[in-house]
């Protein structure tokens, strides 16, 4: 029982630790509602769906959010300023060791910061909570550089097929994004891990999901710990037209792999209808965190 | 030929992969947060014996290695090659010297080894982890050291080197663990 004790009370701490954090920089604890109704967009996360209300004869589909971004993003748009949030989040289909059907969420929003402000406080962060290593900072254009020896950024479709067949891999994708990915893993993801913690960031802009594009790079991050994926950041689009036009895009991929594919949020376009104010958001995953931060 | 998707992957599978059976040594899925997943995983080649390593999108597929293995009696060898004996069918098998390969260093009369068949030929041989050999050249040790800490090498019978301790003389039976190539006791 003493061990058990023991482990609740540092997991206590941590969350603690984190909460100080934010607390000390004024930037408000918020919940938001874990049951949707919109499933999430992406192609490759699947909302789990719950069925409500069937006994009392007005049965109807929820879907538990994957994160809490949308809701957030809504508050967002009504002013609240700087926001984080700590909530279990869940995910249908997942698989492999680093993944489960329901796992804690970090979920933070800094208005007027860029990404390379968000990436330093998020360093921060990691030093109150303990974190002792270096914290590499890469752009994913530098990464293939240096580990594969071409340009992702320059490189097209039928090039990273190419590429894919000399190292006796499937090229076989359907969008340029799924493949860059592919050789992101299998070439890039091994030297990650000889780092303790790294900051990927600037990703190609057919790899944007919700963040600003500029030029050939989409204004997004990840954070790797021990070559583990830990978090993913945007500088967040601000407008109900780019949003929309990213849930089309996505939803549309999903049709074409005969995934279930969902009407737009018409709900939160209409609540952000006045713009997102400049911000750069960040998900974290604290059970992985916690897991390796003592390493 | 059956096929086996990344769902069905596990340790001691064995799969065709360019050309030449395999056995899978270790499989990990990958799922980026916004991509699909993936299954990073590393191969031995059964011929060469080299690892490999690959990515495969989760629901790829390979093609079944027609592979086995059996446990077969080492004979003899000759100029042509080394003889196994399958003793549930008395089938001979001849191997090659790519074949045996540094199983040759622990290769004794009677022994029962594994040999791995693919399409039902040979692809390689595996000794006993333990096998008993005896020493024919060494130099002759400090009486009285029966310590074993300094140790010296010694030359065994199917020529291969070891490092024995100092007592060892020629002549003798020692045991030899194949997969580390070390000492592991007077026979």
């Amino acid at each position: 029982m003493a061990g058990l004790k023991v482990q609740l009370l540092q997991y206590q701490n941590f969350l603690q630790q984190i909460r100080d954090f934010f607390y000390e920089k004024k930037v408000t604890e918020v919940k938001t509602s874990a049951l949707l109704s919109s499933p999430i967009s992406d192609v490759y996360i699947d909302s789990i769906t719950a069925i409500v209300n069937s006994d009392i004869g007005k049965p109807k589909s929820l879907y538990l959010h994957t994160s809490p971004e949308i809701e957030m993003k809504k508050l967002l748009a009504r002013g609240s300023g700087d926001i984080f949030q700590i909530c279990s989040v869940y995910r249908d289909n997942e698989q492999g060791k680093q993944n489960y059907n329901e796992f804690t969420m970090l979920e933070y929003y800094r208005l007027d910061f860029d990404i390379h402000r968000l990436i330093d406080e998020i360093t921060e962060l990691l030093t109150s909570l303990g974190w002792r290593h270096n914290v590499e900072k890469i752009t994913y254009h530098q990464a293939f550089m240096r580990y594969a020896g071409f340009d992702i950024l320059r490189a097209n479709f039928d090039t990273l097929k190419a590429i894919a067949n000399s190292h006796g891999l499937s090229a076989e994708f359907h969008w340029i994004e799924d493949l860059q990915m592919f050789l992101f893993v299998h070439l890039i993801e091994p030297h990650i891990k000889k780092y303790p913690a790294c900051f990927i960031y600037d990703y190609p802009k057919q790899q944007s999901a919700l963040a600003q594009i500029d030029g050939q790079t989409a204004k997004r991050f990840e954070l790797y710990i021990h070559g583990i994926e830990i978090a993913n950041g945007y500088q967040e689009l601000q407008s109900a037209k780019d949003y929309r036009e990213r849930f089309a895009n996505e939803l549309a991929k999903r049709k074409q792999l005969s995934k279930t594919v969902s009407s737009i949020d018409e709900q939160f376009l209409i609540e952000i209808k006045d713009d997102l104010p400049f911000c750069a958001g960040v998900a974290i995953g604290i059970d992985r965190l916690f897991s390796l931060i003592g390493l | 030929m059956a096929k086996y998707s990344t769902t069905q992957f596990k340790n001691g599978l064995k799969l065709m992969l360019d050309g030449n059976p395999c056995s899978i040594t270790n499989n990990e899925i990958v799922k980026p947060g916004k991509g699909q997943a993936f299954n990073r995983v590393k191969f031995k080649d059964l011929i060469t014996g080299k690892t490999l390593e690959k990515t495969f999108k989760s629901g790829e597929s390979l093609e079944v290695a027609d592979v086995m293995e059996l446990e077969m009696q080492y004979l003899y060898s000759d100029a042509k090659g080394w003889y196994f004996m399958d003793p549930s069918s008395f089938d001979q098998y001849e191997l090659g010297t790519t074949t045996v390969g540094s199983a040759v260093n622990y290769l004794v009369e009677q022994d029962n080894c594994v040999v791995t068949l693919w399409n039902d030929n040979p692809i390689s041989v595996t000794p006993p982890n333990h096998v008993i050999l005896e020493v024919v050249e060494t130099d002759p040790g400090l009486k009285g050291d029966t310590a074993g800490t300094g140790g010296k090498p010694a030359t065994m019978n199917t020529g291969v080197v070891v490092q024995v301790p100092l007592f060892i003389s020629i002549g003798e039976k020692v045991k030899i663990d194949t997969r580390t190539n070390e000492y592991s006791g007077r026979a």
